[in-house]
């Protein structure tokens, strides 16, 4: 078995996803991960030459809304059930305005 | 001094004119709501909400890039472009990625006359965030206020390839960008709300051969803000490359304050946002039904419009490019034309009085309160010199304001018509009896002294008069009495 994921990978993953473990539960991830990978690379034995990659496997034309706004009742509730709210504002903790943000 | 070389692209979004976001159905119209009413769980982002397309923010993106001469691609696939930060609920954002609308464009646009010419790279739809709020009577020490009525309002990103090399040609280029959603009625492309948001990339190098450090700029809030934050960069850039120094690859913000561009903090690791195809939406083949019906309802854009405008009414190319730019203003002309004919004057007036009045108030001709049809009648009295340019304009301002015709703005004002030139006559050999002294003095060759004899007509006809008219009547009795 071959793995094709280095543990600083496992590492970034997690520092994208802002989760912090353990350095035991980093090793215990970096082996799951890596057998999920081999048994991936499973599929790569097919020959898949000329075959597009499928993203869904639905023929039909999806379903679409019509341009007209239609009112939602349930946002005080929402706000009731939010962490902290001042106003009708939800709560974060400050964001520097000047952070990097994407876009 | 050495040649610099510029080279700049933009990445432009606007907000599509949908009346319903993007995969949910809330209202798009969020400018001065109430914070947090136009939402649902699908904008929120709430657990096991599933987003449906919005088809008319599909066709509006599609009309787009069409209009910018893209090619479509088939099938419309949507992307999760994953990040975090507090406007965004989800924890991602749905945007194209691999497959977006359109690629491949073209845009056109003029500067100083000369004809410059864009390659589009790539124009696709996403969902726009939501907004934070650093400051108000509701926040309270260190925190942030975040606000989902913006959050899903759909939005067209427009990338252009780095094909402008001057500060004024990436203006100029966004001006007639902007133009053109305008004219197609996909975006109201309103900067300073945000409706329209330009970010740019810019390199500067000493030689054509060797390129430049590609740095971001963002947060430029006005077509001013975009010219000036660009001059700065490219000033700030050569200053660096003649001193020795490389840039630094980064995003750098425009502080508006200060005039500066600033680098953005916490850009120490390279984007990653894990693009994946949303597995709550499924592709969409593009009929090519579909695509021929978008294309009949794309008008005359503006260029097409100003070289119309140019043969058709034989305007400078000048101003017939500033009338095309506003579609509005552009059919108000036409309109005030066929009734009249006179395009040339038609056309001063508009790019003198009526702008004048329209950005003094900060309003579109849409939202004035003087038609073509007005505006005609006031040019036929200019030009049957029942009145004079001057008085006309005051005579303009007034309609403006109280959306009155000229004529009542006569009655009202007690503005009695000069309504022919002999009228005017008597008026002119009075002042010549009544002033001998500067007659006199004038025909000894004293040129002030025709300028107070026109001062006396204008006074005894209370100012209706054209000065031009009054000047030529004064210098024809006055050549006549010799």
């Amino acid at each position: 078995m071959h793995a094709r994921v280095s543990f600083e990978e496992i590492r970034k993953i997690a520092h994208l996803a802002k989760l912090s473990f353990s350095e035991e539960e980093f090793s215990r991830f970096f082996q799951d991960i890596s057998d999920i990978i081999a048994h991936f690379e499973k599929l790569n034995e097919l020959q898949l030459e000329g075959v597009s990659p499928t993203s869904h496997i639905s023929w039909s034309d999806p379903p679409m809304n019509t341009d007209e706004p239609v009112e939602w009742q349930g946002s005080d509730l929402v706000l009731q059930y939010a962490p902290r709210v001042e106003g009708r504002y939800f709560i974060v903790p400050k964001v520097v305005e000047k952070e990097e943000k994407p876009s | 001094m050495e040649n610099i070389y510029v080279t700049i692209g933009l990445e432009v979004h606007c907000q599509l004119l949908t009346r319903a976001k993007m995969f949910c159905r809330c209202s798009t119209d969020y400018i001065g709501k109430t914070p947090n009413t136009l939402v649902c769980p699908v904008c929120m982002g709430l657990p096991g909400a599933l987003p449906v397309l919005n088809r008319k923010a599909l066709e509006l993106a599609i009309k787009t890039a069409l209009a910018l001469q893209c090619e479509i691609l088939p099938e419309v696939v949507f992307h999760r472009k994953n990040y975090f930060y507090p406007d965004l609920p989800k924890g991602y954002q749905i945007s194209q990625y691999d497959f977006p609308i359109g690629v491949r464009g073209v845009l056109e646009f003029t500067l100083q006359g000369v004809k410059k010419r864009v390659r589009i790279r790539r124009v696709h739809v996403e969902e726009d965030a939501g907004k934070l709020v650093h400051e108000g009577p509701d926040l309270r020490g260190a925190v942030s206020g975040v606000d989902f009525n913006r959050a899903g309002i759909p939005l067209v990103e427009i990338v252009t390839e780095p094909d402008l090399h001057s500060p004024e040609e990436a203006k100029e280029c966004l001006v007639m960008l902007r133009s053109i959603v305008r004219y197609l009625g996909v975006s109201d492309g309103n900067m300073e709300e945000g409706s329209l948001r330009c970010d740019a990339n810019v390199s500067v190098s000493l030689s054509p051969e060797m390129p430049g450090t590609k740095v971001e700029i963002k947060n430029m809030n006005s077509f001013r803000s975009v010219f000036r934050a660009l001059s700065y960069e490219v000033e700030r850039q050569t200053e660096l490359l003649r001193a020795g120094k490389t840039p630094v690859q980064e995003t750098r913000h425009w502080d508006e304050v200060r005039q500066v561009t600033v680098p953005s903090r916490g850009k120490e690791e390279a984007e990653d946002y894990r693009y994946f195809p949303d597995p709550d939406l499924l592709p969409f083949c593009i009929p090519p039904e579909m695509l021929q019906e978008i294309q009949a309802t794309i008008p005359e854009l503006p260029l097409q419009k100003k070289e119309r405008f140019m043969r058709e009414y034989e305007l400078p190319e000048p101003e017939a490019y500033i009338l095309a730019q506003d579609r509005d203003l552009a059919e108000f002309f036409e309109a005030c034309v066929r009734e009249f004919p006179s395009p040339r004057a038609v056309c001063n007036f508009i790019l003198t009085e009526v702008l004048k009045n329209l950005n003094s108030l900060n309003i579109g001709i849409r939202e004035s309160k003087v038609t073509p049809s007005m505006l005609a009648e006031l040019l036929k009295m200019v030009e049957r010199r029942e009145i004079g340019i001057s008085l006309a304009k005051g005579i303009f301002e007034e309609m403006f304001r109280t959306g009155m015709g000229a004529r009542d703005v006569m009655l009202k004002k007690g503005i009695s018509f000069l309504t022919s030139e002999r009228d005017l006559e008597k008026v002119v050999r009075e002042v010549i009896e009544k002033n001998p002294q500067s007659v006199a003095d004038y025909l000894r060759g004293k040129e002030k002294a025709l300028h107070f004899l026109i001062g006396q007509v204008m006074r005894a006809t209370k100012g209706q008069a054209s000065p031009e008219v009054v000047k030529n009547l004064l210098l024809r009795e006055l050549s006549g009495g010799e």
